[in-house]
């Protein structure tokens, strides 16, 4: 009996393994072609992070259609290889070296920081240019890796959108609002360099408890400072209560908010009408690039009416400066892909130009400012 | 002057927020000498319920009048309410000759379940009210205050002075004062204990929850940990005043809001809770009966 049990168990073993083994070569014959390019691509397509991962999966597979469609780079066609990081360090390395092995010529991806600061150690490691369209903390450059691209703008990018903005619309006397929160503080802290240079002066730096619903008494503090801006670095929660109190007392000036504040809820919060040109710094999704429409609504044909997230474009981006990349090293050597990327000249994309500064981040940064007009973010200007 | 006034007027209504909430706070602790933390999530539950009745009888934002406000408000502490007698009913009366360690501890319990209750049934996003209420108000020494804000502290004042007059005037009154005196006393003199303890949770149910639809109508959003917060606020307001004290709770609550008010435009908004929480030690280290203190000996 037991002699019999085995013997089931190993057949079923064999069995498998064979089945597994088919579909293996199966794949295998599918990448290692020489008439493809092989691409690798980091994302979170598990876990919390999932639907924005899925999104900037989605707009990847579009790009890479596309220039499919329209001959491919170097008369090959592009074949994309992703691997799941989960926004998690140990994930990433796994997936990472999955890549790696499987001879990927480049990589796009990247979206959690936390995730993508050990990846890109081992890419490096390996020579492997990758191209990150959506994490950007300052620690990504800041490791000095030649082979590590980023087209997201970074924190002080951000800080010095808004700082020129108020610049721009003469907004000197300037106050800072932050939450206390690693981020917020952070962005305030570059905000107040950025402001200080353009020659503007903080009136007040000031920092509120999100958990707290009333800001009456900071509010009335800060109208009888009479700004001529207030950025708020936080969240959205906060910063609708924020923006509401700030219309209802009646406080001068501008009122910018930064990116964490970038979501419909704000407006719901704050009301329509108190939010009614609400500046907001922000890298735009899609349906704020002007010239995008055409790939928001391909986007929307392909996935079943779903608004590209939050990171599209930039995926999007990141292929298509791949491709490019690629034609113009006329090679798929990695040494050769690396340098035609850093020599990217004013790569006309989706919402921005992209060209490299030393540190590899992008020259001018894709923050933009978003106004609330009608209820509904515009493109400010 | 203006900012004075301005400061004053608005730390007026945070604190008739807060006196409302620490009337429960006190009453409880009087009668039955618990600390009961669930108490700011009784606030949170008001904000909640009065969401959900202003969403389905007030249909769109701006149909809801001011009587339908009232009708929603007076809803909602009814419905708070008895469901402050049944958390009484369910976690606290099994324990009332227990170790007050015990019932301190189910009331986190009670807490905790109410909390991520809410977020179950309503989402852990913030939710925002359905109506918008006017800003326009008038000027008064060059402070901008809102009828909206003058409402709700009369609201606030009228629901005050009608709890003032039943504990002082009714007979249910004078059993509430008894039983804080002596609980074993009053079983033997033939008050029906359970009932008359069932009566106070209504009531600090109720003001709670009165005080949570006001404080949503008035900022516009609502989530589940907005308790919280508040609860601490209105405990240090009835430490304030002097615990188990009535008039004592509604002094402390209006003077910790003025005085955050103040300590913010002081110091800055990150001291808001700083201002708070010293108070609280202060009056514990200096002066623990509170401000209302020796009226402690009678509970309430």
């Amino acid at each position: 009996m037991k002699k019999w049990g085995s013997v089931i168990v190993a057949a079923t073993l064999t069995l498998s393994l064979a089945i597994a083994g088919c579909a293996n070569q199966g794949a295998s014959t599918g990448g290692a072609d020489a008439r493809e390019i092989l691409v690798g691509v980091v994302l979170p397509v598990t876990g919390n992070n999932a639907t924005d991962g899925k999104d900037m999966q989605n707009a990847i597979e579009m790009a890479v259609k596309k220039i499919n469609d329209s001959g491919g780079v170097l008369g090959k066609k592009l074949k994309i290889e992703v691997a799941d990081d989960g926004c998690d360090p140990q994930m990433a390395t796994t997936a990472a070296n999955k890549l790696v092995s499987q001879n990927v010529v480049a990589v796009v991806g990247g979206y959690c920081s936390g995730a993508t600061l050990p990846s890109s150690g081992v890419f490096k490691n390996a020579n492997i240019p990758m191209i990150v369209p959506a994490a950007n903390s300052a620690k990504l450059p800041a490791q000095g890796y030649d082979t590590l691209f980023l087209i997201n703008g970074l924190t002080p990018d951000q800080a010095q959108t808004a700082a020129d903005y108020m610049a721009a619309n003469q907004a000197k006397k300037v106050v800072l609002i932050h939450d206390n929160s690693a981020y917020a503080k952070d962005l305030a802290d570059f905000a107040k360099a950025s402001v200080e240079k353009s020659g503007g002066t903080v009136i007040a730096y000031e920092a509120i408890n999100p958990e707290e619903k009333d800001f009456s008494a900071l509010v009335t503090k800060i109208k009888g400072l009479q700004p001529d801006a207030t950025y708020f670095t936080g969240y959205y929660a906060a910063g609708g209560l924020m923006v509401k109190q700030f219309k209802q007392k009646g406080v001068s000036g501008l009122f910018l908010a930064g990116d964490g504040s970038f979501s419909e809820d704000v407006i719901k919060i704050a009301g329509a009408d108190n939010a009614e040109g609400l500046l907001i710094t922000a890298t735009p999704t899609a349906e704020f690039i002007e010239g995008a429409e055409a790939f928001t609504c391909a986007y929307k044909q392909a996935y079943n009416n779903l608004a590209p997230g939050p990171f599209s474009a930039l995926s999007y981006n990141a292929v298509n400066l791949l491709a490019d990349a690629i034609g113009r090293a006329n090679s798929t050597d990695h040494d050769a892909i690396k340098k035609a990327i850093k020599e990217t000249k004013d790569f006309k994309a989706l919402g921005q130009t992209i060209s490299f500064n030393a540190q590899n981040t992008l020259d001018t940064s894709n923050f933009a400012v978003l106004k609330v007009t009608g209820g509904k973010f515009m493109l400010a200007k | 002057m203006d900012i004075l006034v301005q400061t004053l007027a608005d730390g007026l209504v945070i604190g008739a927020f807060y006196s409302l909430i620490a009337l429960g706070y006190t009453m409880v602790f009087g009668i039955i000498k618990l600390l009961n933390f669930a108490h700011g999530d009784l606030y949170m539950l008001g904000a909640f319920v009065g969401y959900t009745l202003l969403s389905v009888l007030g249909g769109d934002s701006s149909g809801a009048g001011l009587m339908g406000i009232l009708i929603v408000l007076l809803l909602t502490m009814v419905i708070v309410g008895v469901f402050g007698m049944g958390i009484e009913r369910v976690a606290y009366r099994p324990l009332l000759l227990a170790p007050r360690l015990s019932i301190l501890i189910t009331a986190i319990g009670v807490s905790l379940f109410l909390e991520n209750g809410s977020m179950i049934v309503w989402g852990a996003q913030y939710q925002v009210y359905p109506l918008q209420l006017s800003h326009d108000g008038i000027s008064l020494l060059g402070a901008k205050i809102t009828y909206v804000q003058i409402g709700l502290v009369i609201i606030a004042a009228l629901l005050m002075l009608g709890l003032h007059l039943f504990i002082n005037r009714s007979l249910y009154g004078k059993a509430m004062r008894a039983i804080a005196l002596d609980q074993t006393a009053c079983h033997l003199m033939g008050i029906h204990v359970h009932k008359v303890i069932g009566l106070t949770f209504f009531i600090g149910a109720s003001l709670a929850a009165g005080a949570g639809t006001m404080a949503g109508a008035y900022y516009g959003t609502v989530n589940f940990m907005m308790g919280f917060i508040i609860g601490l606020k209105a405990f240090t307001a009835a430490v304030l005043g002097g615990i188990g004290s009535i008039p004592g709770a509604m002094l402390g609550g209006l003077l910790l809001g003025m005085m955050e008010t103040a300590g913010t435009f002081m110091f800055g908004g990150s001291w808001k809770d700083v201002v708070a929480f010293s108070l609280l030690i202060l009056i514990l280290v200096l002066k623990p009966t509170g401000i209302m203190g020796e009226k402690v000996t009678e509970r309430m």
